[in-house]
Formats: structure tokens, C-alpha cells, sequence
């Protein structure tokens, strides 16, 4: 029991993780309906804005974290710019959409590895590594806060996109584009506020990783976790990516704990692959009819 | 004009006699391992080792081999720490390049799959901190042109298990591993054979991939068996990640490592999880045989040498005595010559078997964390 009660914490604080990343995937996706894959070279950047703001520019952690949360908001919206925009004005297929993205997630990795350097960073500590003690079973701090701060965040958002106009415009956008803009909502600035609320939620959770982990130009990678996350649960919905993510996580760590981690990801994908057999929206997706 | 065109004619004359090959004085040396990734630092270190000893070289005159003053030429690739990528790098070194023979790489998963190519164009190699078995002798034959300058995983396994059994006086151990790693899977094998024939029990064995980060469900596993001590046979950055991790499931046992563990990233990440830890390693850092390579290297570059400096220091070493002892920088009589040749090096005395081609019978040193110093505990051969 104690066994199974720590791996559903571990499991937990794997799975808000990826919550974070994978908020972003579907953002992005609900409206532009295609992967952004350059969604993981920002969450890098955002770790690696996070760790000089507190090792160069000796920052204060709350500036810190808002430094690298503001600093990615800014970077996938200049990366929207540069990479989608002009596809957008010239309807390109979506097919290139994900080779820009593609394109754009080598770029930034590369960038990384050219200017910073290719070794990885350690995050100085900033809250302390004895963990809570709850009898036998011991909570790490820094996975409370990060539970707390991704709880917190995914809140907002979701009240972002339900209560506010700007919410409202997005979820139009989400159901019909084309409807949405002959109605008069300026798209292009419905797709800059979805990128920048990835952007954002890409800075954040760069951070936690960072200092849960460390930081290398290859942190975009674990976003394949995230984007599986995204599709489990339902690409193009926030809930289902959340709730995707969190069972990801749990997935993963029982198997890793109960089988062997051999077995790891090898049973997340036939999870993903047999949930898209049968439900191809995921857990919680949007349908999406043809509209011929 | 007359004389412009009398320059033109003299480059043009000089550049021909560079790239005429055969009678060259100089000779090219090719090196692979990783400039980026996880390992970057340690390849960054070498291929920086390399050159400022052939430089060294080149600049008291070259060395004279058969007769003759030879200049040097370090060629280094980046291999990203990949095997299929080592392969390319050491086609490239071989086939295009020319080179006479090859200095690392450190990982023995990108050692092995070179052998094939090796053999094929006829060129050495001198591997630094490869220690699986394999990279020298596959299914009991040894491979004619690998070496290198490193005791081996049984060793280094053994090594281990004998000082947690005997010196740390643990009767109960969990492995932690990488199981798409040759050089974790190796000392995780022979930790264990060793650590049972001596009466110990292995109460948990787990596993991981390589890229991942999280190892709380392995540690959570390996906490409800409470081992005296864990051996976690792999390198610094997910030994540093797992010994985060496990402080943080509350998990106080006696960590124990490799030769994988020696970085100042392992004390910058590490920190306090990884005190009073043990691993074993290829030299004593206080030994004063390494001193004056150590301030060499760091006049030059500013920083402290790592572990593999050390290791491919000694790969040139003995490198430059196969070469003499060739009489011909020649690939074929390189590696001929390299068996059973006999160098004093910086991190020990190396005998190259010609039946292994491993440096037989060099000495392991334990190392203790403490206060975020390595100190030498004491030398430990294996029984």
C-alpha cells in the first residue's frame, strides 16, 4: 500500500509535467490543427532563461521564473511569426506547417547547443531537498510546489479561454476558423494569444524541469512524452490534456515500478496506439467532422 | 609582373608538395568521441588533451620514427555519443582522412561497433575510458586492431563489490542501470557475480533507458527493500539526477559507482546526495605523477582536466611508443607493434597483453566524496 501510494506521488509529479508541456500542443492545435513541434525547443529556452536569471542576473526566484515565463511568451510568438505567418497568408497545406515546426524546434536545439554549448547545467537550489515526510511515504518539495503552480496555472487558463472574450474568440476560432474570422474576430490576433498562453505555460514548465531535472538543448525531446499526453487525452482540448498527461505520468510509473522500465514505454505507446483505434478523438477530444 | 607570376608559380609549387601525401613528414592522427550531448565535456576534454600533447610534439621538433622527423596532425570528429555515428566518423577518419591510427572514443557502446572498419583499412585504435570487455575481445577472440589504456568492466565490477562487501562491510545490495548501455550492463553483471560469490544478496536489481530522468519509481522500489549500499554503474549526470532522487524518496544507503561517476559536474549537480559516496577510478588525483600534466592543461586551457585527459594522455603515450617501435607510420605495424609494449603513463604502468590487448594488471583506486572533493581512499586490486 505504502509502495502504491508513493508511486501514485511519483506518478503525480511526472504527470503535472507534462500537463504543462502538453497545454501547449493542444492550444495550438485546436485552432491551427497541426503538431507544433518547435512547442519543445521553447519549453528549453525557458529552462534555460530560468537558470540565468537566477545564476547570471542572480535574480530572485519569482523574477526569475516570470523572467523565463515572459521570455518564451515572446518566443513562440516570434517563432509564429517567422515560421507560420507567412504559410498562413499563402495557405500553405498543413503538411508544411509541421516541416516548419520541425524545422524550427533543429533551429532553436541547434541554437542552444552553438551559443550556450552543448553540457548541461544544474539549477542552484532553491528550496530545500529534504522532502516532507508523510510517515513512510516522502513528498519532494520542489514536486508540491510544482503540483501546486501547474494546478494553479492550468486553473487560469481554463477560466482564460471559458470567462474572457478573448476565451470566447478562441474557442470559436477552434470550431471554425474560416466562420470565426467572416464574424469579425481578428483571427491573427486570436493565433498570437494562443501562442503566447503556450509560450507562457512552455516557460514555466521549462523551469520546473529544469530544477527538477537540469538543463541540456535537448530538453525538447521529453515532449514527445507530452505530446503523447496530448493525443491520449485528446488534442485540441485542455482538460483532455491535463487529464492525458496525469495518467501518462501514472501509467508510466506503475509500469516502471510493478513490471520493470524496460516495459516503460513500450506499453505508453500501445496505450496511445490502442486508444486511437478506438477512440481516434482520444479521451476527451473534440469531433471533428468533415465539413464538405 | 614577371615576379608576381614567379610567386604564383612558387605557392602553386609548395602546395603541390603538401598534397603530394607520400613523402609528407607529417603524420595525421585521427581522434572520435563527443562534442555534443550528454558526454561533451569528456570529449572536449580529450580531443583538447590530444592536441596540446601533439602540439608539445611538433613543437620540440616532431619525433623521429625510423630515421626520420615526423610532424603531427590531430584530426578530431564528433561522434554526438552515438554508435552508428562513431561508425561514420571512423569511415570518414580512415577512408578520407588517412589517418595512421585513432585515439578514443571513451564509451565502449561506440568503441565496439568501430572493430569491423578497423580492420577493413588496416588503422588502430587506442580506446580512452572504454572498459566493456567487448571493445577488445569479441566471443573469446581478441580483435587485432583494438586497444586500450583502461582496466575493464569484470575488473572494475569486482572491484566494487569486493570493497562494499569487505571494506564498507555491506551484506545487502541494489543495482541501479542503464539497459541500453554495454558499459552500465557490464559492471552491473560482474558487481553482481562478485558481490554474491562473496555471501552478499542483491535485494533489487532496476533498470532505465539512456535520456531518461525520472528513476523515482526504480528508487521507490530499491527504498522498500533497504539496501546497505547502491551500486549505480553509469555516468555522472544520471547519477547525479538518481542520487537527487533518491534523497528525496528519503533513501539515506551508501551510494557506489564507476569510473562513469569523476566529473565537477557530479559535485555541481550532485551536491549534497552524492557525499560520502564511493566509486572507483583509474587514477588518484593527488598522485604526484599526474601533477605536471594537470597544470599543463590548465595553463592552456584555463580549466582542470577531467578523468579522460588522464586516459587519453596515456593512449598518446603509448600511441607515440607503438609508432617508434614500428619504425614506419604505418597502421599494420602500428597495431603489430602495439602488443605487449611496455609504457610507464601517468595513471599507471601499461602493458598491453597481446592476448587481450587490455593493459593487464593495473591497479583500481577507490575515491570517497567529501566535501565535494574526491579523495583518495586507497588502491584496491581486486582478487
Amino acid at each position: 500500500m505504502v509502495q502504491f501510494l508513493q508511486q501514485l506521488i511519483n506518478g503525480l509529479s511526472i504527470g503535472s509535467v507534462y500537463a504543462l508541456m502538453a497545454v501547449g500542443y493542444s492550444l495550438v492545435y485546436s485552432i491551427m490543427n497541426f503538431s507544433n513541434f518547435a512547442h519543445g525547443g521553447v519549453i528549453m529556452l525557458g529552462a534555460y532563461f530560468g537558470f540565468f536569471g537566477l545564476t547570471l542576473l542572480k535574480l530572485p526566484f519569482a523574477v526569475a521564473f516570470l523572467l523565463a515565463s515572459f521570455g518564451t511568451l515572446l518566443v513562440a510568438i516570434i517563432v509564429e511569426r517567422i515560421a507560420y505567418k507567412p504559410l498562413r497568408e499563402r495557405k500553405a497545406p498543413f503538411l508544411y506547417f509541421i516541416i516548419s515546426a520541425m524545422g524550427a524546434s533543429i533551429l532553436l536545439e541547434n541554437l542552444v547547443i552553438a551559443t550556450i554549448g552543448p553540457t548541461f547545467r544544474t539549477y542552484p537550489e532553491v528550496f530545500p531537498k529534504t522532502p516532507i515526510e508523510l510517515g513512510p511515504l516522502a513528498i519532494g518539495r520542489l514536486d508540491l510546489i510544482i503540483f501546486v503552480i501547474s494546478a494553479v496555472s492550468l486553473s487560469f487558463l481554463i477560466f482564460f479561454i471559458d470567462k474572457t472574450k478573448l476565451g470566447k474568440a478562441i474557442q470559436a476560432a477552434s470550431y471554425n476558423v474560416k466562420a470565426c474570422a467572416l464574424m469579425g474576430v481578428n483571427t491573427d490576433k486570436v493565433i498570437l494569444t494562443v501562442f503566447g498562453l503556450g509560450g507562457f505555460l512552455a516557460g514555466i514548465a521549462g523551469v520546473f524541469f529544469g530544477m527538477k531535472y537540469t538543463v541540456y538543448p535537448q530538453i525538447g525531446n521529453i515532449t514527445t512524452k507530452s505530446f503523447i499526453a496530448a493525443v491520449f487525452g485528446g488534442l485540441g482540448s485542455l482538460p483532455g490534456a491535463v487529464l492525458g498527461s496525469v495518467l501518462l505520468g501514472i501509467i508510466e510509473t506503475f509500469v516502471a515500478g510493478y513490471l520493470s522500465s524496460q516495459f516503460r514505454d513500450l506499453i505508453a505507446f500501445v496505450i496511445l496506439i490502442a486508444v486511437l483505434v478506438l477512440r481516434p478523438t482520444g479521451i476527451m477530444g473534440k469531433v471533428t467532422e468533415d465539413k464538405a | 609582373m614577371k615576379k608576381v607570376l614567379f610567386a604564383a608559380l612558387a605557392v602553386a609549387l609548395v602546395l603541390a608538395g603538401c598534397g603530394g601525401g607520400g613523402d609528407s613528414n607529417v603524420i595525421k592522427v585521427g581522434w572520435l568521441g563527443a562534442l555534443t550531448g550528454d558526454q561533451a565535456v569528456w570529449g572536449e576534454n580529450e580531443l583538447n588533451t590530444v592536441k596540446m600533447l601533439f602540439e608539445e610534439y611538433n613543437a620540440a621538433g616532431g619525433i623521429e620514427v625510423g630515421g626520420k622527423k615526423y610532424q603531427f596532425e590531430v584530426i578530431g570528429y564528433d561522434n554526438k555519443g552515438d554508435a552508428q555515428e562513431s561508425v561514420n566518423v571512423t569511415k570518414r577518419l580512415t577512408g578520407q582522412d588517412k589517418v595512421v591510427a585513432i585515439i578514443g572514443p571513451n564509451a565502449s557502446g561506440n568503441a565496439i561497433p568501430m572493430a569491423p572498419i578497423l580492420e577493413q583499412a588496416k588503422v588502430p585504435d587506442i580506446a580512452t575510458v572504454a572498459t566493456n570487455p567487448k571493445v577488445t575481445v569479441q566471443d573469446g577472440k581478441v580483435k587485432p586492431y583494438n586497444f586500450r589504456v583502461c582496466f575493464i568492466d569484470p575488473y572494475q565490477g569486482a572491484v566494487a563489490a569486493g570493497f562494499a562487501y569487505d571494506k564498507l562491510n555491506a551484506r545487502t545490495a541494489a543495482v541501479l542501470y542503464d539497459v541500453s548501455d554495454d558499459y552500465s550492463q557490464g559492471l552491473r553483471e560482474f558487481f553482481k557475480i562478485n558481490f554474491e560469490k562473496k555471501g552478499g544478496t542483491i535485494v533489487a536489481d532496476e533498470s532505465f533507458n539512456s535520456g531518461d530522468v525520472d528513476f523515482r519509481p526504480q528508487l521507490s522500489k530499491i527504498k522498500a527493500a533497504n539496501p546497505d549500499v547502491i551500486f549505480m554503474p553509469y555516468f555522472f549526470k544520471e547519477v547525479a539526477l538518481s542520487a537527487n532522487q533518491a534523497r528525496d524518496l528519503g533513501i539515506n544507503a551508501t551510494l557506489l559507482g564507476g569510473d562513469g561517476w569523476p566529473s565537477d559536474q557530479l559535485i555541481s549537480m550532485g551536491g549534497k546526495a552524492v557525499e560520502g559516496s564511493y566509486f572507483v577510478n583509474h587514477l588518484d588525483y593527488a598522485d604526484p605523477a599526474v601533477q605536471d600534466f594537470k597544470s599543463r592543461y590548465k595553463a592552456k586551457y584555463g580549466k582542470e582536466t577531467e578523468l579522460n585527459g588522464f586516459l587519453a594522455h596515456d593512449a598518446v603515450l603509448v600511441f607515440v611508443e607503438g609508432l617508434k617501435k614500428a619504425g614506419k607510420p604505418n597502421g599494420e605495424a602500428i597495431a603489430k607493434a602495439l602488443e605487449g609494449i611496455d609504457v610507464q603513463g601517468i595513471t599507471g604502468r601499461i602493458h598491453i597483453s597481446p592476448e587481450t590487448h587490455n593493459p593487464e594488471g593495473k591497479d583500481a583506486a577507490i575515491l570517497k566524496i567529501v566535501n565535494g572533493q574526491y579523495i583518495f581512499q586507497e588502491k584496491y586490486a581486486a582478487q
